[in-house]
């Protein structure tokens, strides 16, 4: 077999030369390898009047200049467990496919009349063959017309870049390049809208940037769950 | 296109104890005659749950209560029976409107056995929520219990005073103030026969077509049978404790007017945990 080209260039330089060739070689490789950009973490804090903690409010950071990388989509999961939608919120992406497995004994009907997507799963036991696509942004408040207490919310951000707070009421999103972004928070119980929890945040000047929002959050309405007791007369 | 495994039934549990004060056990008109009590009361239930299509569900249900008088033991009863129910919602959601049909029969044994007997109630109501935290109904009922014992006192007049039939109407509706306290009202009227207890009373026993004697009350008490027509309002405070457990306060004020010149009001008041698994 006859050398290769480079091969043979590399055996027509001479020793030395060839040193210097081998370091120039490496550095340019080092720089090209080298991030264009170092990563930065937006670090949320969500709380309520009160101070404590609030779990399950998502958080979204949006580019200002609206370059935001294509994510590839993978299947989401909104179980059903004791009659309950678990998680009771989640957050996707738009576009995500999102799977309603059903553990329950008894059969469900999962539906939404939400504008960000209308769907009716039928009356179905195990798991849908079909995930849902939820392919437009916004809030999708999930129900089942068998157990009317039954609640979920699927937040469906324009933004890859989101992250959802636990029991902590902390979230962080990670990976971001830097520069600057408007970040919002939206919570189920929030009162008011939330483009008026918008900042401005700026990940150029910090790796790390640490925001926080105090939110006023009021009751959950939802069906009742719990017994209410009855009680008979006679006549 | 959806992987349906065979759909199996749900089961559910439940059950409750607590208080009732009556102030009018005998539903006796005169303050003579007037007996008030206070009972200890459990009761449990259990079954099945089916959903045949996605605007349907189906219950089956077994249940057992008793009640424990301070001071009338004889009213002390135990009773289990056995109910289904049928509902169905016009549509998809959490506010379309609903029907239900609702059949229970029970058995119920007193230690005074006078009352003994089975009972047979149906139910069909209509109703509709109001967003998550408001709904209300209307609806009819049939009421017949039929007596074990036939003990007349008086030759020629039946002594099957708990032999009763009656059928009603009912509006209710419930608020949820918080997510915590649901505040309910509910309004019957109901028409049929009604038991007052009292002492020998010549104005009751003409108007009346079962007699018998009643010693859950005394010696000197008879109950008897009239027609009469009931309008009773009650008020449910419900307070949850987490989602699998209450407690409840229920206030009801009735009044019964069982003929012209006998009328005569109760009220009960019962306090009451309530649990379901």
């Amino acid at each position: 077999m006859p050398p290769s080209p480079i091969a043979r260039a590399r055996a027509a330089v001479p020793p030395l030369p060839r040193i210097v060739f081998a370091v120039l070689a490496l550095a340019t490789l080092a720089i090209a390898a080298r991030p264009a950009h170092a990563d930065g973490d937006i670090v949320a804090t969500v709380t309520d009047d009160h101070g404590a903690p609030v779990a399950d409010a998502v958080v979204v950071a949006v580019p200002v200049d609206g370059v935001m990388k294509v994510v590839p989509h993978r299947d989401a999961v909104v179980d059903q467990v004791d009659r309950e939608f678990t998680p009771k919120v989640i957050a996707v992406a738009v576009g995500t496919p999102i799977v309603f497995p059903n553990h329950d004994n008894v059969r469900h009907q999962v539906y939404s009349f939400s504008r960000a997507k209308r769907f009716e799963l039928p009356l179905y036991a195990g798991v849908p063959a079909q995930p849902i696509v939820f392919d437009k942004p916004g809030v999708v408040v999930l129900g089942c017309n068998i157990h009317d207490w039954m609640i979920g919310y699927i937040y469906v951000s324009e933004s890859p870049y989101f992250a959802k707070t636990g029991a902590d009421g902390k979230a962080t999103i990670a990976g971001l390049a830097p520069r600057d972004y408007v970040v919002r928070v939206w919570h189920l119980q929030q009162d008011g809208l939330e483009d008026a929890t918008k900042k401005t945040v700026d990940l150029a000047k910090a790796k790390t940037v640490s925001v926080a929002w105090s939110l006023t959050l009021r009751p959950e309405t939802r069906v009742r769950r719990s017994p209410v007791g009855e009680s008979a007369g006679h006549y | 296109m959806l992987v349906a495994p065979v759909a199996r039934a749900d089961t559910f549990a439940g059950a409750s104890g607590g208080f009732v004060y009556d102030d009018n056990l005998t539903r006796a008109q005169r303050d003579a005659d007037i007996r008030a009590d206070t009972a200890a009361t459990v009761a449990a239930s259990g079954g099945w749950f089916f959903v045949p299509t996605g605007q349907d569900g189906v219950s089956l249900s077994l249940h057992a209560e008793g009640q424990a008088y301070a001071r009338f033991h004889g009213l002390d009863t135990i009773a289990a029976g056995a109910g289904a129910r049928w509902r169905h919602k016009f549509g998809v959601g959490r506010d379309v409107p609903w029907i239900a049909l609702a059949l229970d029969v029970s058995h119920g044994a007193w230690r005074d056995d006078i009352r003994d007997g089975n009972r047979l109630d149906a139910k069909l109501e209509m109703g509709k929520r109001f967003g998550p935290t408001f709904d209300a109904s209307l609806g009819v009922t049939l009421d017949r219990r039929t007596a074990d014992h036939d003990r007349p006192v008086v030759p020629g007049i039946s002594g099957k005073v708990f032999d009763l039939a009656g059928h009603s109407a009912f509006a209710r509706a419930a608020w949820d103030v918080t997510p915590d306290l649901q505040v309910a009202a509910r309004a019957d009227v109901r028409r049929g026969d009604v038991v007052s207890t009292t002492r020998i009373n010549l104005e009751i026993f003409e108007a009346s077509d079962a007699i018998a004697a009643d010693p859950a009350f005394g010696p000197d008490f008879f109950a008897y049978r009239l027609r009469g027509t009931t309008k009773t309002a009650t008020l449910n405070l419900s307070y949850a404790l987490g989602e699998r457990a209450s407690l409840n306060l229920t206030y009801a004020d009735a009044r019964t007017s069982a003929y012209d010149g006998l009328d005569y009001r109760n009220r009960a008041t019962t306090l009451a945990l309530a649990w379901s698994f």
